[in-house]
């Protein structure tokens, strides 16, 4: 079953990377243009239940990786005949300087708090999202927490051993 | 009722009913408050110490802190203590309270909690056993004897510190002083 998306997605696409690093799961890189059409073709292939959406930080290749995690819930396709899950992850570098990306809620939904978490913790801008507001932080951080340059001994240093101990009077 | 404490009874009956019907908010910070429910069920029924659950901190006068404060529970955690009727006793349950525990380097994880509001105790450990919370109890009972468990008086002295250690963590607090906040109260008391 792995083999059969595999093909069908390298004809479709082109300057795309398919590889099966395991049985039920199958790795895409591709460039973040092509991302939307791709999600599209997956979502009617059945892999209508986008599981996450995550960045990671290579700071030495000075770039992000966008990693989406799908699968399908039921899978009645034709080729798909085997009860074992499989999940695709697609991989798309977004440069690091400036980091940004077109929404993907109008594919499926549920990307919009995954999204609005990345805008907040790595700094990446999603354009078109409706509501880019913080979601779990309640201070602001000159560095997004989730970046490899951001220090987090030296914030907490700076931050919260700086608040002194309340001392108080034995009466 | 034990015979032997009548005396006490008789001398500070607020006191002795106050020390005995500790009415614990059920407020949960942290991964901690999965030791409570065994604590407040049949297992280790917390009833016979007088402990017991309440739904709203309006009724409560005990408060235990479960676990790791993140900066937005401490905003919470702020405005439970200044709802709560006095006297209130504050107990920190874990290591993560008394100074960071795991998450000593953490961005988003304030470390010593006693300075953002005043606590009467520390239960060390990473769990601690419900037997723990016993021991604290029995030992909140002496202090209260004592009258050294003087959280909300530290709380009321000192209000000027911690309201500005609240603000340096959280930025401006949208709500307003519990206490008069002015230099000339602060000197007096001192």
């Amino acid at each position: 079953m792995n083999k059969a998306i595999k093909e069908k997605l390298e004809a479709t696409f082109k300057d795309i990377q398919v590889s099966i690093p395991e049985d039920s799961k199958i790795t895409i890189t591709a460039e973040s243009d092509s991302v939307p059409a791709i999600l599209t073709f997956l979502k009617d292939a059945g892999f209508n239940h986008l599981a996450l959406i995550s960045a990671v930080d290579w700071i030495e290749e000075n770039c992000f990786e966008l990693c989406f995690i799908l699968t399908s819930y039921i899978q009645n396709d034709d080729e798909v005949t085997s009860r074992q899950r499989l999940h695709i992850i697609l991989k798309t570098p977004i440069p690091r300087e400036k980091p940004q990306f077109k929404t993907v809620i109008g594919i499926f939904p549920n990307a919009e708090p995954y999204e609005r978490e990345m805008h907040e913790l790595f700094g990446i801008k999603f354009e078109g999202h409706p509501r880019l507001t913080p979601l779990l932080l309640e201070r602001e951080y000159k560095i997004p927490p989730f970046r490899k340059d951001f220090d987090t001994r030296k914030y907490v240093e700076e931050v919260f051993d700086k608040i002194p101990l309340v001392d108080n009077k034995d009466k | 009722m034990d015979r032997n404490q009548i005396t006490k009874w008789l001398k500070a009956p607020a006191k002795m009913a106050n020390k005995y019907s500790l009415h614990a908010i059920y407020f949960c910070t942290g991964c901690g408050i999965i030791e409570v429910p065994p604590v407040i069920t049949s297992r280790w029924d917390a009833e016979r110490f007088g402990v017991i659950p309440v739904a709203t901190p309006r009724q409560a006068n005990l408060f235990l802190i479960t676990g790791y404060v993140s900066v937005k529970t401490l905003r919470a955690i702020i405005r439970t203590y200044e709802q709560m009727p006095e006297p209130k006793y504050t107990v920190g349950f874990g290591s993560c309270p008394i100074n960071g525990g795991m998450y000593w380097d953490s961005y988003n994880t304030i470390k010593h909690l006693d300075k953002y509001i005043p606590i009467d105790g520390w239960i060390a450990g990473c769990m601690p056993r419900p037997e723990a919370i016993f021991i604290a109890v029995t030992h909140l009972w002496t202090l209260i004897d004592k009258e050294m468990a003087n959280g909300y008086i530290r709380y009321r002295e000192n209000y000027k510190s911690y309201r500005r250690n609240q603000e340096s963590a959280l930025g401006k607090l949208e709500w307003p002083p519990l206490f008069l906040v002015s230099n000339e109260s602060q000197g007096n008391e001192q």
